[in-house]
């Protein structure tokens, strides 16, 4: 191999590694943390689809989980979260909702970044 | 399926022994749902090789009381002639849930003592009204659970556990209100939108019929109604932006006859009653049972909410045929008339609480009726010979998302109590109405009384974005159960009462309070009783006259069953389920936080001097 191809593949390692780092420390739905058009959109969807005969807006007594303390059945991270949410919990009424949103996927990254910005601190 | 035929006691015995073992070792999980498990072989005594499949138990002993099958004309008599039985959810088709036994009465009914108790190993609300016949109880659990048992002794007889899939389309729970029976035939409609049918005897099923795709939004949770030769059964979906329907099945080959669409397609009339394509989500379940008048040939239905519940933003108009009682030709499933309660609902409304036939005194005149307290408040009265408004008052103490009713029949909204993204007005009755669906009141026809279990319970009304995907929800709010939030004292605003209305003058003749909303059905007795039970997990007696408690008893669980009443043996029997789901209890209001789930059969009797 020559030292160029070597370096490419350090370089290319090296970014690899990069973008995993990122993808540790953020979600897409951070982007949308500090968008407040993008926030409202998040509540309205929440309200429209998750809240009715379930997950509640307040701490209500329902067998669906209050999703703005720190109790996570199955974890609290975005990534969980959206990973629950697109493909359900098996045996419950949490059926799978993919990435059926109205703008796809962005939808429910500002779904979670609505439930993340209204959440309690947690320790 | 697979017979277990064994004859001797012997043999019996190892049978239960084995299935016990199956059993235990095939457990619901936690949400109740039996996985689907292989058959197991088992060779024993003598090299018999008997077959099991863990979720049906055949029965091939003799038993019953040697009566014969159910004929059409049986269900058509009145309940009253027959008080050693309850074969139809309603009592008889006037829906009165009226048993005629005078045996039991205010004076003795203290005297009611535990006879047996059967558990169905389910969560979940225990919802059922349970049918008997010929010495035979037939009882549903929720996830869909069927059991035969000696309406006597509660000994079981044969078992059936319909296998369910996991991601089922459920609003509201995992309910089921109860089986029909007709001829030899039991029938049961299921979660995955099925009808079953099974031989009342040995409880072989007899056919399968798929409704629909459950995974499109559907569901079945009522008993069907026996029409002639016809199995009639709706669905619900109000949540998932169906296309609402009831269908008639013929009971002797489970093949459909007829499907009824409750909400018109394009060029239908009633098409013009829904803006852009939302006719196409527009929700209208049917998915509690109707009622028959044999006299006029008439079958009628009711339907639920139009989708989305709380956004009426893409389906302008009023939303037709939601929120109404149809009159349908049962041979042929043609609509004769509507009468829509609610047009436009954006409250989650729906028009499917239970309808009673009744006769109206109209000065020298006698008009047949349909008298039913509307999940919107109102206590209705309609000519069910041509659908005419008769007259409607509220049968509630708070009321205000209607101002007024007009001359035909029209409620004039307040327009505060419209949803909005963000609300500040109580809108009552809340989400789940004065009157749920769910659950059945009775009519003693002596007094003039429907008895009435009323939520007092009221919401904040929100609205947010709706999206439709198939088989997913589609709600566009939610209702805050501001109600539901105890006070700095601990008390929550929200409470029940049975209400008794005069259905001859539409007033409040007494009303018997609860700590809780009431979300169990009542039955009225000739003696003079009305029974029902508690969110707290009391069953209890009141008098028919006066709301008077005259018995009370604590079954553990939460009620949200009907209760029925029957005799043998010249002993009066009172059969009350326990079981709840926590969910809904929220969602009405209740404090039910300190009530176990888990569903129990109460079986009580009145033994002879």
């Amino acid at each position: 191999m020559t030292l160029k191809k070597k370096l490419i593949i350090i370089f290319a390692g090296l970014s690899l590694l990069s973008c995993e780092n990122d993808g540790a420390n953020s979600s897409p739905a951070d982007e949308y943390l500090n968008d407040s058009e993008a926030l409202k959109r998040g509540r309205l969807l929440f309200v429209g689809t998750c809240a009715g005969y379930c997950h509640k807006l307040t701490p209500e007594r329902s067998d669906a989980p209050y999703l703005f303390d720190c109790q996570w059945l199955h974890g609290g991270s975005d990534e969980e979260i959206y990973t629950v949410v697109t493909g359900g919990v098996s045996g419950t009424r949490m059926i799978a909702f993919g990435e059926n949103f109205p703008e796809g996927a962005k939808d429910l990254w500002k779904i979670i970044a609505f439930l993340k910005s209204n959440r309690s601190t947690c320790s | 399926m697979t017979d277990i035929r064994i004859s001797s006691l012997i043999k019996n015995a190892a049978v239960i022994l084995v299935s016990l073992g199956l059993v235990a070792s095939c457990s619901p999980n936690e949400t109740g749902i039996v996985e689907d498990q292989p058959p197991a072989s088992n060779d024993f005594d003598g090299g018999e090789t008997i077959e099991i499949l863990t979720t049906h138990w055949i029965n091939s002993r003799d038993i019953g009381q040697g009566k014969g099958p159910i004929t059409s004309q049986m269900l058509v008599e009145s309940q009253s002639n027959y008080s050693d039985s309850w074969i139809q959810y309603g009592g008889d088709y006037a829906n009165h849930r009226h048993s005629p036994i005078k045996a039991l009465s205010p004076d003795n009914v203290k005297d009611l003592e535990f006879a047996w108790s059967l558990p169905t190993g389910t969560q979940g609300q225990f919802a059922v009204s349970p049918i008997v016949y010929d010495g035979i109880m037939y009882v549903t659990s929720s996830f869909n659970r069927l059991f035969a048992v000696d309406a006597k002794t509660g000994e079981l007889y044969w078992r059936y556990d319909h296998p369910l899939p996991q991601d089922l389309r459920l609003c509201c729970g995992p309910a089921n209100r109860g089986a029909s029976i007709h001829g030899d035939t039991i029938l049961m409609a299921t979660l995955d939108a099925k009808l079953l049918a099974f031989n009342r005897l040995t409880g072989e099923k007899l056919w399968e019929s798929e409704i629909i795709e459950y995974y499109k939004g559907f569901s079945a949770t009522s008993a069907p109604l026996v029409v002639k030769n016809l199995a009639v059964i709706g669905v619900g979906g109000g949540e998932f932006g169906i296309r609402g329907f009831f269908d008639a099945y013929d009971i002797e080959t489970g093949a459909r006859v007829w499907r009824h669409y409750t909400v018109p397609a394009e060029g239908e009339p009633g098409y013009e009653s829904w803006s852009g394509n939302s006719f196409e989500t527009g929700g209208a379940p049917a998915w509690t049972i109707g009622a028959y008048d044999s006299e006029l040939d008439l079958l009628y239905w009711t339907t639920g909410n139009p989708s989305p519940d709380w956004n009426g933003d893409a389906r302008l108009g009023d939303n037709l045929f939601s929120d109404s009682v149809l009159a349908i030709d049962p041979d042929s499933g043609e609509r004769k008339w509507y009468y829509q309660f609610t047009p436009h609902d954006v409250w989650d409304y729906d028009g499917n609480t239970h309808l009673f036939q009744v006769d109206l005194n109209q000065g020298e005149s006698v008009t047949k009726a349909l008298v039913q307290a509307n999940r919107n408040g109102f206590f209705y009265a309609i000519n069910r010979e041509n659908g005419e408004f008769i007259r409607a008052t509220s049968y509630m103490e708070q009321l205000n998302w209607a101002e007024s009713m007009e001359q035909n029949g029209r409620p004039v909204v307040n327009p505060e109590a419209m949803p909005s993204e963000e609300p500040t007005m109580r809108v009552c009755p809340g989400a789940l109405g004065g009157m749920n669906g769910s659950v059945s009141g009775s009519v003693n026809t002596s007094l003039n009384l429907a008895f009435l279990p009323v939520i007092e319970s009221c919401q904040l009304m929100q609205k947010g974005i709706s999206m439709h995907v198939e088989g997913q929800l589609f709600m566009g709010g939610l209702p805050v159960s501001v109600d539901g939030v105890s006070d700095e004292s601990g008390e929550t605003p929200s409470y029940g009462h049975i209400t008794a209305m005069n259905y001859q003058t539409g007033e409040v003749a007494w009303r018997h309070y609860d700590a809780e909303p009431m979300l169990a059905g009542t039955l009225s007795t000739e003696g003079g009783l009305v029974f029902s039970g508690s969110q707290t997990g009391h069953a209890f007696a009141l008098n028919a006259e006066t709301g008077e408690e005259v018995w009370r008893a604590r079954l553990g669980g939460g009620i949200r069953s009907q209760p029925i009443a029957y005799e043998i043996d010249g002993e009066s029997y009172v059969a009350i389920a326990s079981g709840n789901f926590g969910g809904i209890s929220a969602f009405s209001g209740a404090d039910t936080s300190i009530i176990p789930e888990g569903g129990q059969l109460y079986v009580f009797k009145l033994s002879r001097e």
